[in-house]
This record gives C-alpha cells, sequence and structure tokens, in this order.
C-alpha cells in the first residue's frame, strides 16, 4: 500500500506541475487545456490574419506574410540547389549568378527600397532532402528562385499549391509549361522536347539531303525522355527515319549500356546521332562510335555537353569541333546582345567569375524573371506568398535583352511555351584554350525553326504524373 | 520485502515488459510528452513543434520501424544484412502498386489499412524467399548475398517503368490517408491542416502523431518479441549457432524466420517513407538507405530497442545539429573574436583562401559540404562506438543509470 500511494503522490505532483506550466502564465488551473486550446487557434489565426501586416511603403499599402520584413528592409528568396549532389559544380555557379544580380539590384534601391536577400540551401539532388529543405524554407521565403531537379520538384508541387508559394523549376522540362501542373511554377528557356526540334530542325536545314536517317539514344527520366520525345517528333515532321532508338537504353554507371548505344548507332550509319544524356557518358558513346569509324554528325539536348570536351588535353577536341552542333537555353558566353554584355560585365567585376561559364547567366536569368515578379507584387501592393505568385502569373512580357529569349506567362499552354532557343552554337577550341570564351562558337541567336513554330504544343511531351 | 527494486518473486514480474515503477513513470512521461510536442506548449523545446521540425520527429519513426527490423535480424538473431534498403523498397512498392491512384503506374486504389499490411507481407515473403540462400552462409558471405539484394533490386526497380515510374523520374505514392474503401473524401486525412477535437493541427503533426502510434505499435511487438521463444531461440543462434542446434534449435527455420520479421519491418518502414516523402525516385533504395539504418542499430546499440530508438533519433536529427551548429560557429569564426572562433576557424572554412573541413556553402569554399561531412561522420561513429561501446548508445545510458543507481557509491 505504502509504495502504491507515494507513487500516486508523485504522479500527483507531476501532474500539478505540468498542469501549472501548460497553463501558460493562467491563473486558473482547471481551463489550462482550453486555454492551450485557445493558444493554438490563435497562433493558426495569427499566421493567416494578424501576420499579414501592411504598412505604408512607397506604391502606398504593402501587404506582406513571410519572407519580407518592411522594418529590416529586406525580402528573402530561397534556392532549392543542389550544392553537394551530383549537378553540384553547375548548380554552385548558378546560384553564384543569382548573387551578384541581386548585389547590383540592391545597390541600385532594390525594389522599392527593400533589399533582395537570396537563401540558397542544398538539396543535395536527393527527393526527401529536397522537401525537408523545402519545408524549413516556406516560413521564411517570400518564393523560391529556383528548385534543382524535375521529380523533385515535383515532389513538392502538392505542397506548393497548398501553400501557395511561387517557385522556378531548374530544369527545361516541358511540363512546366503545362497548365495541368505548373499552377505554382514558372517555366523559363526553351524545353527539352522543343530544343530537339530547333537544333534537329537547323540541321536539316543546313544538311539538307545530307540528312536523311537519325539514331536517338536518351537517358531514363523526365530530362532524357522528354528530348527523345521531342526528336521523334522532329523526325516525324522532317520526313526522318529513325534507323537506330535507344529509349531510355543509357544508364550511365553502366558501361555497357553505353558500348551497346555507340554499337548500335555506329551499325545503323544514321546521318544524325542525338544522344540526351550525362557529359560523360555522351563523351564515351562518341568515343566508342568515334573509334569504330562513325562519321556522322552529332547532337544531343544541351546538358549533354561539357566545355571540357575540348580542353586543350582533349582527344577528341577536333571530332567533337567539327562533328558536333548544341542548342543553347540560356545566352552564351561572348554573344553579342545587351543583355549578355551586361551580365558579363557584372559578373567580371564582381570578380567572382574564374573561368568564363555561360551557366553563369542561367543564375541572372532565373533571378531576372523573378524580379518582375517582385516588382510587380510591389506595384500591387501585396508582397505576401500569394500575391507574389498571382504577380508572376499575369507577367505578359519578361524582357531579358538576349539574355534568353523573352518569357510569358499568360495565356494558353501553347502560347505560354518558349519555342525559341537563346543560340545555336557549335564548339570552338581555340576560343577556349584562349581563354576568352566557354569556347562557344554562335551560330544563331534566339531561333526557332519552323517545325517548332508549327507544333501545337498542349501538354507536356512526356508526362511526369502518377 | 515488497517495494525492494530487482527483487522478483513471480517469473511474470521479471519477465514483464515494464519491470519496474520508474519505467512505467519514464514511459508515462515520454507519452505525455509526444502528445504534447507539436502543440507547442512544453517550455524549452517548444521549437519541435515548427512543420520542418515534425517532419524530422515523423522521419525518426519512419527510420525506427525499420531499424527496429534491421535490429530483430542483426541485434537479435546476429545476421549481418546489408539489404534492408532493398526490402524497403519492396514495401514501398507494394504500398504504391496497391494503394496509388490509378494512372500511368500501376496503382489500384486500395486503402491504407490494405495497402500498409500488405507492404510489410510481400517484403517478408520475398525475405524468406530469398532467405534459404541466406541461410546457408554467414558473416561476411552473408554480408556478400544482402549486398548483392541491393544491386539487384536496384536493376528491377529502375527498370520496371510500370510499377517504378523508372529511372530519375519515380513516381507518387499513396497519401497518409485513411479511407474505408474507395470513398472520395478520406474518412481521417493525416496530411492537409485542420482541427482535431477541437484542436486546430498542422497536416505535419497529423503526420507526427499517426507515425509516432506506428512506431509504439512496433516498438511495443519488437520488445515483446524478446521475451518470446522466438526471440530467445534468435538470441541463441546469436550467441552460438552450434550450441542452439545442440539445444534442439532448429537454426535453418529460426533464420528463416527472422529474415522474415525483419523484412516485414522493412516493409512498412518503406511504404510509410515513400508515402510520407510522396515521390521517390528509384535509385533512392540503395546501399547508402542501409548504411543508414545500419548507423542506427550499431550507434543506439545492436539487440537492444530503446538503443534502436535513441539510435534513430540520434541518426536523424545529427545532419540538422551538425548544420545549426556549423553556422552558428561559422557566425562566430567569421566575427572572428575569442578562442571559440580560433577553434572554429580550424573545422570551418569561410572563403576561398579559408582552410577547413567543413564549408557553410558548397562549392564556395574549400572543404567538405554539410550532408558530405554527414556521411564521415556516420562511418566514423559506426568505427568509434564498435571499438569503443559495443552497446552504443545505450550502453552509454546503462552507464549514466547504474553511475546514479549507486551514488554516491561507485558500485
Amino acid at each position: 500500500m505504502k509504495a502504491k500511494s507515494k507513487w500516486l503522490a508523485i504522479f500527483l505532483v507531476l501532474g500539478l506541475i505540468l498542469a501549472a506550466c501548460g497553463g501558460d502564465g493562467g491563473t486558473d488551473e482547471t481551463t489550462t487545456s482550453a486555454e492551450s486550446t485557445d493558444t493554438t487557434e490563435d497562433m493558426t489565426s495569427t499566421t493567416e490574419g494578424d501576420m499579414t501586416s501592411t504598412t505604408a511603403g512607397g506604391a502606398g499599402e504593402i501587404a506582406t506574410d513571410v519572407g519580407v520584413d518592411l522594418e529590416a528592409g529586406t525580402i528573402t528568396v530561397g534556392l532549392l540547389s543542389d550544392l553537394s549532389g551530383v549537378f553540384s559544380s553547375l548548380v554552385q555557379i548558378i546560384v553564384t549568378g543569382h548573387e551578384v544580380y541581386w548585389e547590383q539590384v540592391n545597390a541600385n534601391g532594390g525594389i522599392g527600397g527593400l533589399e533582395v536577400v537570396v537563401n540558397p540551401v542544398d538539396t543535395a539532388y536527393d527527393p526527401p532532402t529536397h522537401v525537408q529543405r523545402y519545408e524549413e524554407l516556406k516560413d521564411e521565403v517570400v518564393a523560391f528562385g529556383h528548385s534543382t531537379g524535375s521529380p523533385h520538384t515535383v515532389a513538392i508541387n502538392d505542397q506548393l499549391q497548398a501553400d501557395g508559394i511561387l517557385a522556378i523549376p531548374l530544369t527545361w522540362y516541358s511540363g512546366w509549361s503545362d497548365d495541368a501542373i505548373n499552377a505554382n511554377l514558372l517555366h523559363h528557356g526553351v524545353p527539352y522536347c522543343l530544343e530537339s526540334m530547333n537544333i534537329i530542325g537547323y540541321l536539316k536545314d543546313m544538311m539538307g539531303d545530307g540528312l536523311q536517317t537519325i539514331a536517338i539514344a536518351s537517358n531514363p527520366g523526365d530530362y532524357g525522355l522528354d528530348s527523345h520525345e521531342g526528336a521523334v517528333l522532329a523526325a516525324e515532321a522532317l520526313g526522318l527515319e529513325v534507323v537506330y532508338e535507344g529509349r531510355e537504353a543509357i544508364n550511365a554507371a553502366d558501361e555497357a549500356t553505353l558500348t551497346e548505344v555507340a554499337n548500335g548507332i555506329v551499325q545503323s550509319g544514321a546521318d544524325l546521332a542525338y544522344v540526351t544524356t550525362s557529359p560523360t557518358a555522351f563523351s564515351t558513346i562518341f568515343g566508342t562510335a568515334l573509334a569504330q569509324g562513325y562519321q556522322g554528325t552529332w547532337s544531343g539536348a544541351g546538358p549533354s555537353y561539357n566545355p571540357a570536351f575540348i580542353a586543350p588535353d582533349s582527344p577528341i577536341k577536333d571530332a567533337i569541333a567539327a562533328s558536333t552542333y548544341w542548342s543553347a537555353y540560356y545566352g552564351l558566353w561572348g554573344m553579342d546582345t545587351p543583355g549578355v554584355q551586361e551580365a558579363t560585365q557584372l559578373l567580371t567585376d564582381s570578380g567572382r567569375v574564374e573561368v568564363p561559364v555561360s551557366a553563369y547567366f542561367e543564375g541572372f536569368v532565373e533571378a531576372q524573371i523573378m524580379h518582375a515578379a517582385l516588382e510587380q507584387a510591389y506595384a500591387n501592393g501585396d508582397m505576401t506568398q500569394a500575391g507574389v505568385l498571382a504577380a508572376a502569373k499575369s507577367l505578359e512580357n519578361v524582357a531579358l535583352d538576349g539574355l534568353g529569349p523573352d518569357e510569358t506567362y499568360v495565356g494558353a499552354n501553347n502560347d505560354q511555351v518558349q519555342r525559341a532557343s537563346a543560340a545555336i552554337w557549335r564548339p570552338d577550341p581555340e576560343a577556349l584554350a584562349s581563354g576568352e570564351s566557354a569556347g562557344e562558337e554562335v551560330l544563331e541567336t534566339d531561333y526557332t525553326n519552323a517545325i517548332t513554330e508549327a507544333y501545337e504544343f498542349n501538354e507536356a511531351c512526356y508526362s511526369l504524373e502518377g | 520485502m515488497r517495494g525492494r527494486p530487482m527483487l522478483y518473486t513471480r517469473y511474470e514480474t521479471d519477465q514483464a515488459l515494464m519491470n519496474t515503477g520508474t519505467k512505467k513513470l519514464m514511459l508515462a512521461l515520454f507519452l505525455v510528452f509526444l502528445i504534447l510536442v507539436p502543440l507547442g506548449v512544453i517550455p524549452g523545446v517548444d521549437f519541435l513543434a515548427q512543420d520542418e521540425w515534425l517532419r524530422l520527429l515523423s522521419e525518426v519513426s519512419i527510420y525506427g520501424i525499420a531499424a527496429l527490423g534491421l535490429n530483430v535480424l542483426t541485434g537479435l538473431a546476429g545476421q549481418v544484412s546489408l539489404g534492408h534498403a532493398f526490402f524497403m523498397g519492396v514495401g514501398a512498392y507494394t504500398a504504391a502498386w496497391l494503394g496509388a491512384a490509378p494512372g500511368p503506374f500501376n496503382g489500384l486504389g486500395l486503402p491504407i489499412w490494405i495497402w500498409l499490411p500488405a507492404a510489410g507481407i510481400v517484403a517478408a515473403v520475398i525475405g524468406v524467399a530469398v532467405g534459404p540462400t541466406a541461410v546457408r552462409v554467414r558473416g561476411l558471405y552473408l554480408a556478400f548475398v544482402t549486398l548483392g539484394l541491393v544491386f539487384v533490386g536496384e536493376y528491377v526497380f529502375r527498370n520496371w517503368t510500370s510499377l517504378t515510374g523508372g529511372a530519375q523520374t519515380g513516381r507518387t505514392f499513396p497519401p497518409l490517408e485513411f479511407r474505408l474503401w474507395k470513398e472520395e473524401t478520406p474518412l481521417i486525412d493525416f496530411v492537409s491542416d485542420g482541427p482535431w477535437f477541437g484542436i486546430e493541427l498542422s497536416g505535419e503533426a497529423k503526420t507526427y502523431y499517426l507515425l509516432a502510434v506506428f512506431a509504439i505499435v512496433f516498438v511495443v511487438l519488437s520488445k515483446n518479441l524478446q521475451r518470446t521463444r522466438v526471440g530467445r531461440a534468435f538470441q541463441s543462434i546469436r550467441d552460438r549457432d552450434v550450441a542452439a542446434e545442440i539445444m534442439g534449435v532448429n537454426e535453418a527455420k529460426y533464420k528463416l524466420i527472422a529474415f522474415g520479421i525483419s523484412s516485414f519491418y522493412a516493409g512498412i518502414g518503406g511504404a510509410l517513407l515513400a508515402s510520407f516523402v510522396g515521390r521517390m525516385i528509384p535509385e533512392q533504395w540503395n546501399l547508402f538507405l542501409s548504411v543508414e539504418i545500419i548507423a542506427i542499430v550499431l550507434i543506439g546499440g545492436a539487440g537492444v530497442v530503446t538503443g534502436t530508438i535513441l539510435g534513430s533519433v540520434f541518426v536523424i536529427l545529427l545532419p540538422r545539429i551538425v548544420e545549426d551548429v556549423t553556422h552558428g560557429l561559422a557566425a562566430i569564426v567569421v566575427e572572428g573574436s575569442g578562442p571559440i572562433a580560433w577553434i572554429g576557424d580550424l573545422f570551418i572554412s569561410t572563403g576561398l583562401d579559408d582552410f577547413g573541413f567543413v564549408n557553410t556553402q558548397a562549392g564556395v569554399a574549400p572543404g567538405l559540404s554539410i550532408p558530405q561531412f554527414n556521411q564521415v561522420l556516420y562511418g566514423l561513429l559506426i568505427i568509434l562506438f564498435l571499438i569503443f561501446e559495443p552497446l552504443g548508445l545505450y550502453g552509454i545510458w546503462l552507464r549514466i543509470r547504474n553511475y546514479w543507481k549507486g551514488w554516491p557509491f561507485t558500485y
């Protein structure tokens, strides 16, 4: 009995202590539970209503909720970046592009006097980490300046819609121009699918009867398959015969698949080999086919290429320069457009550029689109997360001055989708060796092929749903 | 005589799950703590009520369930397995096939009370099916057999596009919603914000509660398993398999059972993880996931349920804590005064020319990024624990407990 009553006493005392703590300084212990309920409800209503403070700004009353601090004078934009995963070297450059762009905007008065701060976090190109990072940032930022990776972005898409936050996907998947999934997303640059049409169309125009047959091979995933679909559509539109098709046939981790694809291309004897994969896999396939005497022309989606192909010590540099053609999503280093010249100046002045790489411009393009959205939201007097989203979705024209093709976010899928490649180019080892440019010889700027123009874009070429 | 600690007059009390009053009280307090966490009313840890922390805690539950499975196999039955990620994948894709809405990929749209148990059962069946190969070997060879499973599994997952969505693409998984059958609106929805019993809760809080309940159920099952005939058979095989057989323990049979149970837990864990994240790519079920689960078991303390729970809390929260500490330290280093800044500077690189093991912004400064540093840390911790504290965090806890039990005497 004694032991039992002792425990009972301890339990009661602890219960009282707990109740006192939970009461949050309340006077009456019996209402503890009711009070804590109230607190929770208060907190919720705060997030929805009270925290949406309004204050007199340059353009009148500005409504804010998350990520815009009028007292501190800052706007925080989140970046879901792959800083340590497979695309880290590329994404780090893009993040620098963002930072340099906003430094200049802030130096020139920011947005209505508010300074823009970017907050990059590392998603390691891993969907669970991506989702976790999103959760961490969603209560700190007004919008996401980029979100690296397609499956990763799709993984947070439902949450973005539930929370009413805007994000710019850092991939060129055609689904971002499809209103079935892009309610909270802004596409930019020519999608993989239409990119294939542009470059294959360009090569057909250039080669004429010299281009009759095509070999297509791709990585799995939205990247490979979206690009693959585009190549198949282009072949249809141009009347090319598909003599080899390696859909999803490339697994960069498995050497055997690369040899198989290379053999397939050589045996088909295609006039054009269109290979969408990683740079490592592309160079292996290219080298293997070359060793077997393949003489055709090569191309593929932009990310298949790497400047290292034409580095001074690269054994394939001459072959790459002689037989490959590429399309660009954003401007190229040294290109003669006002946007590129201005960005180049800023980057050079910032002292953060060691080697000229065009990928910095991708950061600029993303930041400029976000800039337009924030300006519009500021003009509307609504800089809440939902306000920025609404403002972004009302942008009729984001002029990029040749840093990339101009973008629009109103109208049907077919009106919105970006058809223009920022450039068509071929590698130039000598220019790279001289250190003046990234080794890209520009053949066309702001290029849209006739077959791309004629293509009716109603939905993503390849569906990432399900 | 009554009320004396460690004195048991009946076999049942000796074998009870909660054999002392202190344990019962601590458990009760812990449960109250778990319930109050999302309400943010506990002073000092009210930050845990934020969505990001609730998600981490939910992840602790999920990894905890999966690790409990490995704990049965490795900790109780003494069999090494690197194949846990494969069984998690099997569970996840079973869940997807049965539970996901019909669409471009296989999906039957069945409710959670079918897909979740099925995820465990299918994984267990496959575990038992591959078991006969595994029970014939032990030690290093068993590690290789199970290692092979991960790679075979990854190959199948990558290429079975109609089910898994294909490499680099992945697919969506059924959400955490309770339906009686295929009705339009779920009976209970664990993912969207809304009131429960008059208390306004975020979706993250609801998910947390659901997963905490699952974790508790599996902890109890696992704890209970140790004191059954099967559990004792496992331990005898672990301690000396030849002796166990001489005593009449059917080694092959019990090893198969261990594989089955372990895979069941893995299947459930995998299904919950996929459902929790919402979208997984097939490459996710890889060796590193297996290693993470092994880290949980070894760091926590192999063979002890409490250890596995401690291990999952530690391993899941570690990256976050490392990150916060690194950023905090970096702020001090940049300010640049005091001994902490000096020591921190050796560790963290803040600029292009600054030496350090870890950088706060990957790519800008030399050194490892925080996620890379975490992977190194897992490996280091596994080695250090195996050498210095084979009982893991649980061993450390035991020593602390025993110190205070005897206080002020040393023993």
